[in-house]
């Protein structure tokens, strides 16, 4: 017996110190890769050794990515000469396994990420390379079509740690209805959210087998809990959320006054009127009695047991547009959004909503950027964002493009190339939600918040934010989709949360007057 | 005699361990330096050696929570109930399929018991749902048409533990008694052929001679079940039950509890910390069970 444990000691040993030996060589040689692509890339015109980028995006992986990536790779081999190794992770598993990839070191060169993600996180953590030095240097075109304060307002920790990508100011969001439904009915276009509760109730009393109303009860998605969307198209007062715990409004700004303010201290009454018409709509079977249980909202709102669902962006979702009729023959859907198109309305920090970082651990960080400056290009943009032309998309004028019927090449543009200057709009949306686009990006439609350029450091909390967030994620969506009873759900989220979360709101009004005082 | 004599003489034999042995250093013993992270500010740009050491530090927000003894009660309480029927529902089905005599049909039974084991959780997640759910699911189909109200399973949750139970019992005791089967395939056949000659029924030969000779392997499987007490299946409950928060008052274990704790934060030594908690609960566990089974039965215990 204690033979063969000298035995396993000293072979532990010796795995010991070959396991030390080659990480200490891998850094050495990734630094030293990492010199060597320096020195050589300012001649941008020479053939550059070829180098195959791991770039993690969000997604399905559409069926004609592969002719995509061909062409893109044809199109580079005589300048900057990349090869793409393109990795799509399911959205439900986005958070978890871009958070793994990135802890355990994994080789990736870009990566999607989102402060709704956990981009604040990664980047007080460490993950991330700051990119002004790269931009200079290689992304010239990837500046060039991205306005100023799309890069100022988007600086984490006073640093560009990620490329802003966005073609508006604004993120829209839209309740999807069923325009046959209310044709069915007789009801005019909904123009008010009264409207759309009324046409709720119509489909309630009349149809069986549809349920009225859904929108994701997961907490990953606390912002389209019912009650919470509405704070989108309340503008008297508008309530925005705060940027220390994620899309919860239990933390909140409001007047652009530069103050946090929490419900715990004092509820606001327009909240909690919210809260208690979802009470409502639930117990009166107009939300979707599962709501807490369904992961994915998008292919039952397909399957077309659903009249209205909330979801993010403008327009109608082209994954809807498409496979609904399909599943459903003869249904129709339509965009409708409150929000509106009202020069000095609406308050904006000019945040973008997705990015694309490069992991310290790229040993192809330049190569990276050169990649994202490619992408700067119109022709190359539209490549990679709709498709092959003739087979996947067609062009309509220089800011609009058609999906042709026998596309296999889903959109995906805001995950890796979106930029205000070359984007194009879809022609199949409504005009109006075309016009919501244009006029959003535009940035002098819109309020600028006072806090523009802020963003808050975790790091001093850590423990209250885990803290708070696991408790609040116990009680935040059956609250705000009306699962519960109100005033128990409440007093329960008060009791148990209210100390970490006024730690946390000291926090953050300490960070923002800081920054204010500048 | 020396130590490498002991190797020269026994080489090849030696040589045959070899890869168990490494296996157990790479997969078992150099993991266990891990543990060190729990007790690090772990920065993945300072490395585990670089990193600040910060002592019990990541154990708090564990600890200061108010949840952590009932999300502790909860993972004990259901790996319980998965170990106490998931074992006991595989040694009846065990006696039974040995008891069948017609050798296709006995194949068959087994084989199709033991399917369910090859599926992914994902999809038990799905059939669950479409079981359960409120609209069109077939439990409350069947009860609306038996004239009785639905049930909005997916809010109960009290029923979660018995549901889960069910789901991993249908999933795992195929599996669990193919085991307790080539157990009992083991057994001479000169011990029920000499019950048979005592005029032995067979519900007597299987309580006097099956039951008493596979208790050993029931103990093994019970106690290697019990060393892994504290650890939630995550892969399961997390792939049922997801993040709906009506349920977690009886399914949310340790491990869904830090998932969600630690999502918006990806602390890396949190993480660790929790693991190592664990650990040291399903070591104490399994000395102490260990204890027991070998006062009961001399020979039963693991080590």
């Amino acid at each position: 017996m204690k033979k063969t444990l000298a035995v396993g000691l000293s072979v532990l040993l010796l795995m010991l110190a070959v396991l030390g030996c080659s990480s200490k060589s891998n850094n050495n040689g990734s630094s030293a890769t990492n010199d060597a692509s320096g020195s050589k890339a300012p001649a941008s015109g020479d053939k550059l050794d070829p180098v195959t980028l791991k770039i993690i995006l969000p997604g399905d992986r559409p069926a004609d990515m592969d002719q995509v990536i061909a062409e893109a790779e044809k199109r580079m081999a005589d300048t900057i000469n990349v090869k793409l190794n393109l990795v799509f992770v399911p959205w439900s598993d986005l958070a978890s396994k871009t958070q793994v990839m990135l802890a355990s070191g994994e080789d990736v060169d870009l990566i999607f990420d989102a402060p709704w993600l956990h981009m604040e996180q990664m980047i007080a953590a460490g993950y991330y390379e700051p990119l002004e030095d790269l931009l200079a240097q290689y992304g010239q075109d990837a500046v060039t079509v991205r306005s100023q304060q799309m890069f100022d307002a988007n600086k984490f920790q006073d640093k560009i740690y990620a490329l802003p990508l966005g073609n508006s100011h604004l993120d829209g969001r839209t309740y999807v209805v069923r325009k046959d439904l209310r044709e069915k009915y007789g009801i005019p276009p909904i123009k008010s959210y009264e409207e759309l509760i009324a046409f709720a109730k119509k489909v309630k009393e009349n149809e069986k087998s549809i349920i009225p109303i859904l929108t994701s009860g997961q907490p990953g998605a606390k912002d389209q809990s019912w009650g919470a969307f509405r704070s989108f198209m309340t503008f008297d007062p508008e309530i925005l959320r705060s940027d220390a715990i994620g899309q919860s409004l239990i933390l909140n700004y409001k007047n652009n006054d530069g103050k946090v303010y929490n419900l715990f201290d004092q509820m606001d009454p327009t909240v909690w009127s919210w809260i208690e018409e979802a009470r409502e709509l639930y117990k009166g079977g107009l939300i979707h009695p599962d709501i807490l249980a369904i992961k994915d909202v998008m292919s039952v709102f397909e399957s077309g047991d659903v009249a209205v669902l909330a979801t993010n962006s403008f327009g109608v979702p082209q994954q809807i547009a498409s496979s609904l009729p399909k599943n459903v023959p003869g249904a129709e859907v339509e965009a409708v959004t409150f929000i509106p198109l009202e020069k000095g309305k609406v308050t904006t920090n000019f945040k973008q909503a997705n990015f694309q970082a490069i992991p310290k651990v790229s040993k192809n960080k330049e190569r990276a950027m050169m990649f994202l400056n490619w992408t700067a290009k119109k022709e190359n943009y539209d490549l990679l964002a709709y498709g092959i032309e003739g087979q996947d998309y067609e062009a309509v004028g220089d800011d609009q493009y058609k999906t042709l019927p026998d596309s296999k090449y889903g959109y995906f543009p805001y995950a890796w190339v979106w930029n205000p200057t070359l984007d194009r709009l879809n022609a199949g949306f409504d005009p109006e939600s075309i016009e919501h686009y244009k006029f959003n990006a535009n940035a002098d439609n819109l309020i600028a918040s006072k806090l523009t350029g802020f963003s808050f450091n975790p790091e001093p909390v850590a423990n209250e934010v885990s803290l708070y967030s696991a408790i609040e994620d116990k009680y935040y969506s059956s609250l705000f989709n009306g699962v519960t009873d109100p005033t128990d759900t409440w007093n329960k989220l008060k009791a148990e949360g209210e100390g970490y979360l006024k730690k946390i709101q000291v926090e953050l009004q300490k960070q923002i007057d800081e920054f204010l005082n500048k | 005699m020396s130590f490498l004599q002991e190797i020269r003489k026994n080489k090849y034999l030696y040589l045959l361990a070899l890869p168990g042995f490494a296996f157990l250093i790479v997969f078992a013993y150099v993991p266990l330096s891990g543990h060190l992270i729990a007790f690090k500010k772990y920065r993945l740009a300072d490395g585990l050696w670089g990193s600040k050491f910060v002592g019990f530090d990541n154990f708090k927000f564990f600890f200061m929570s108010a949840d952590w003894y009932k999300v502790t009660f909860n993972t004990a309480f259901i790996n319980g109930l998965f170990l106490v029927f998931g074992l006991g529902i595989a040694l009846l089905l065990a006696l039974f399929l040995n008891e069948i005599r017609h050798a296709l049909f006995k194949r068959l039974a087994q084989s199709f018991i033991f399917m369910p084991y090859f599926i992914s959780w994902l999809v038990v997640s799905m059939m669950a749902f479409a079981f359960l759910n409120t609209t069109d699911g077939i439990v409350n189909r069947t009860l609306e048409a038996y004239g009785m109200e639905k049930i909005n399973w997916y809010l109960k949750a009290d029923v979660w533990p018995a549901i889960l139970t069910v789901i991993y019992v249908w999933k795992f005791a195929g599996y669990y008694s193919i085991i307790f089967l080539a157990a009992i395939t083991g057994i001479s056949g000169e011990y029920y052929e000499s019950a048979r000659i005592d005029g032995a029924t067979r519900f007597q030969q299987i309580v006097h001679i099956t039951l008493p000779l596979i208790r050993s392997v029931a103990i093994v499987l019970g106690l290697l079940g019990v060393g892994r007490i504290f650890y939630g299946d995550f892969g399961m409950i997390y792939g049922i039950i997801g993040d709906n928060s009506a349920l977690y008052p009886t399914t949310d274990v340790i491990d869904t509890y830090t998932y969600r704790a630690l999502r918006v934060l990806s602390d890396f030594s949190k993480s660790s910390a929790v693991i190592l908690y664990q650990s040291i609960m399903g070591l104490i566990t399994i000395v102490v069970f260990n204890q027991i089974a070998k006062k009961i039965d001399k020979d039963s215990g693991l080590f």
